[in-house]
């Protein structure tokens, strides 16, 4: 993949200077209100200001200075086989899924719905894996089959095992953080080869407006202290949970994640983190959440520049609909979010597959539909090649006026590099499309995922791995 | 391994270069021709084309082949007099009258020469009565109508009809072809069969002729 020069700013310079330093200065003068008082000591001993009776940290601008300053520019997700390595900070642009889902549009059901199982973390892990151009997996669901016992033991079992991309999820608390790490050590060989090439992340979340739990504390604490990359990304709601300026809840935003940034540096100096962005609005007339929002795309693509004045890489948003199908809807609305936020330079963008109804249903064809769609985005993002070779002065000479091109070496020698080629966009001529009984996207790329779930059954790890993995945790026998 | 292995890889590359000093190799060291042209030639087209239709081979490529090919068999053209060889059939080809784009006609007859049909180009703008003329004169097995422009297409019929009232409508098939024109409108003007696409064209003359 090519390394990209933003194509597209939505803010100006001086607009995301004044935004910082309204965030800023909601750090030293309004600061972050933190439940429970764990690593209220370490703070206090990396120079943030703390408020003991308010339970309430602020951040004087020097201190929010150095302590980002800690915050690796460049760091590498990795993938478990090395074949899907993802460079944070140099310039690439990755998209993946998203996860906490409830609900899916069953194809196979006569196009119901129903609650998301365990079999559902697994098909659309084997679809990630297979799907090129999303590059990593967020656990993308919520396997209602479970109990919660040993919850994030199955889940991220059954996701290491159906892909070997990169995979991020969240954890509901600590011991869910240290079964991820114990399990992911295992499948690494030993602890130190998993703080070397960790291939699993964790996401946590502040909580809008301003406050940040205790067990968000306790997790980043665990997994940044063994190596694991995180981020601490803030999600909040325009006119609900943030101001109704766009402005405005970039600020909030941008100082939420800013302070998300900084504690995991006062925990952790050095630790590998993603600012995080995942703003979206409410729809005022009937108080909708709407992640879909063409405003979406616009505070994440703005966050972007954000998160880029600091070199630090962020874990951006994108490609959310409110559409119940992959229709017309989910098509465009996918679109804004999806272009802008990737023009704008995004190392890192979730949610981009899969997902439909505002983050709430997912369905198995918008994976595949997404991929097309993301495989033109990298279209544009790899841009217009010129020079001397391409411009063609050479070709266009000799065919001269009145030829034709068809079958010059030129054409033959670029006919790969210069176009994308869909699968799944119907391009046929008339008749064949209707030979072929008027072919449409959906239908389409139904057969494409009979077809990947099909031959993308087996297991990724080896039977002797598996084995001496259910030893030390038998409850993942269960999900075999 | 295919004794003519060197030319069919030029062929698969569109090596026009190798592909025809090869040949006059071959042709100088006596190879019986009709194997050369089965072997070398029909054998490795029809391995594009397969590669064609399953994607994996793009249309300029396939193309380029076809012309290697044509190059090659212009250093058998002498054989083709003697009867020393079968070629699939004759094809008479043009753009009907009054439409000027030749790019699809052309690819057409590009990929039916690769086939191993013979090709009569009559070119663009081509009135009804040439058409008839030119037919008498060959006594071609298909005959091949192409337009891009629905005002155009009416002339499809006029020709047909032209060759109707020179009593050799019976001794030709008439396919047809073009953005415009579908299966159902070649039927309505009483064509023999339409191709959607340069690559159908193949097929769709092997089996008007009743060819594997």
């Amino acid at each position: 993949m090519k390394k990209n020069r933003p194509l597209f700013r939505q803010l100006t310079p001086k607009q995301v200077r004044q935004i910082d330093e309204n965030g800023r200065r909601i750090l030293e003068e309004i600061g972050i209100h933190i439940v429970g008082d764990t690593v209220f000591d370490r703070l206090h001993k990396a120079g943030v200001d703390i408020d003991y009776d308010n339970s309430r940290v602020r951040f004087s601008s020097d201190c929010l200075s150095k302590l980002i300053n800690h915050a690796p520019p460049r760091f590498t997700l990795f993938s478990q086989d090395g074949r899907n390595d993802l460079q944070m900070g140099k310039g690439n642009v990755y998209f993946g899924n998203g996860g906490r889902v409830f609900r899916i549009l069953d194809m196979n059901k006569g196009g119901g719905y129903r609650y998301t199982l365990l079999k559902d973390v697994i098909n659309t892990a084997i679809l990630v894996d297979h799907l090129e151009y999303i590059r990593f997996y967020i656990i993308a669901c919520q396997a209602h089959d479970l109990g919660p016992e040993d919850y994030h033991l199955k889940d991220f079992f059954c996701a290491f095992n159906h892909t070997t991309k990169h995979v991020m999820g969240g954890c509901d608390d600590v011991q869910g953080a240290e079964h991820v790490w114990k399990l992911a050590s295992l499948i690494a060989g030993n602890e130190s080869r998993l703080r070397e090439r960790p291939f699993v992340s964790v996401i946590t979340n502040m909580t809008s407006p301003l406050t940040c739990d205790a067990n968000t504390l306790n997790i980043l604490d665990y997994c940044t202290c063994r190596g694991i990359p995180v981020t601490c990304a803030p999600a909040p709601i325009a006119s609900a949970t943030a101001p109704a300026t766009l402005a405005g809840t970039l600020s909030l935003m941008h100082a939420e994640a800013l302070a998300g940034v900084a504690i995991t540096q006062a925990l952790t100096p050095g630790a590998k983190v993603l600012y995080g962005a995942v703003p979206a609005t409410m729809d005022l007339r009937t108080m909708e959440y709407t992640m879909g929002a063409v405003e979406m795309g616009m505070m994440n693509t703005s966050a972007v520049q954000l998160a880029k004045l600091y070199n630090l890489p962020i874990y951006a948003s994108g490609g959310l609909t409110e559409a119940k199908r992959p229709d017309i809807q989910a098509g465009f609305e996918k679109l804004f979010s999806n272009v802008t936020v990737a023009m704008a330079g995004a190392d890192y963008i979730h949610l981009a597959a899969g997902l439909m109804d505002s983050g709430n249903s997912l369905s198995y064809e918008q994976f595949v539909i997404d991929n097309e769609l993301i495989g033109m985005i990298h279209r544009i993002l790899t841009g217009i090649r010129v020079d001397e070779e391409t411009l063609g002065f050479d070709v266009i000479s000799s065919v001269g006026p009145g030829g034709n091109y068809v079958m010059e070496e030129h054409t033959i020698n670029h006919m790969h590099d210069e176009y994308f080629y869909p699968n799944l966009c119907v391009r046929s001529n008339f008749d064949v499309w209707e030979e072929k009984g008027h072919p449409d996207m959906l239908t389409k790329a139904h057969e494409i995922v009979e077809k990947i779930l099909v031959k993308g059954r087996e297991s990724r790890l080896e039977p002797d791995l598996i084995k001496r993995i259910t030893k030390v945790f038998p409850a993942i026998l269960e999900t075999l | 391994m295919n004794d003519f292995q060197v030319v069919v890889d030029a062929v698969h590359k569109g090596d026009i270069k190798t592909a025809v000093a090869e040949t006059q190799k071959a042709l100088d060291k006596g190879a019986d021709v009709q194997e050369f042209l089965d072997k070398a030639l029909i054998a490795t087209m029809d391995d594009v084309g397969e590669n064609f239709s399953k994607g994996i081979t793009f249309v300029p490529q396939m193309l380029r082949s076809a012309k290697t090919m044509q190059e090659c068999m212009k250093l058998l053209a002498s054989s083709f007099q003697e009867g020393a060889v079968k070629s699939k059939g004759k094809v008479l080809i043009g753009t009907v009258k009054g439409d000027l784009h030749d790019i699809g006609k052309n690819l057409v007859a590009m990929m039916l020469e690769g086939a191993g049909f013979i090709i009569t180009d009559l070119g663009v703008d081509v009135h009804p009565d040439k058409f008839v003329h030119k037919a008498q004169e060959i006594e071609p097995d298909i005959i091949a109508m192409s337009a891009l422009l629905s005002t155009t297409m009416p002339s499809m019929p006029l020709t047909i009809e032209a060759l109707e009232k020179a009593g050799i409508r019976d001794k030709v098939k008439v396919i047809i072809g073009g953005a415009p024109v579908t299966g159902k409108y070649a039927k309505e003007i009483k064509a023999d069969s339409y191709g959607s696409d340069a690559g159908a064209s193949v097929n769709l003359a092997k089996s008007l002729l009743g060819l594997s």
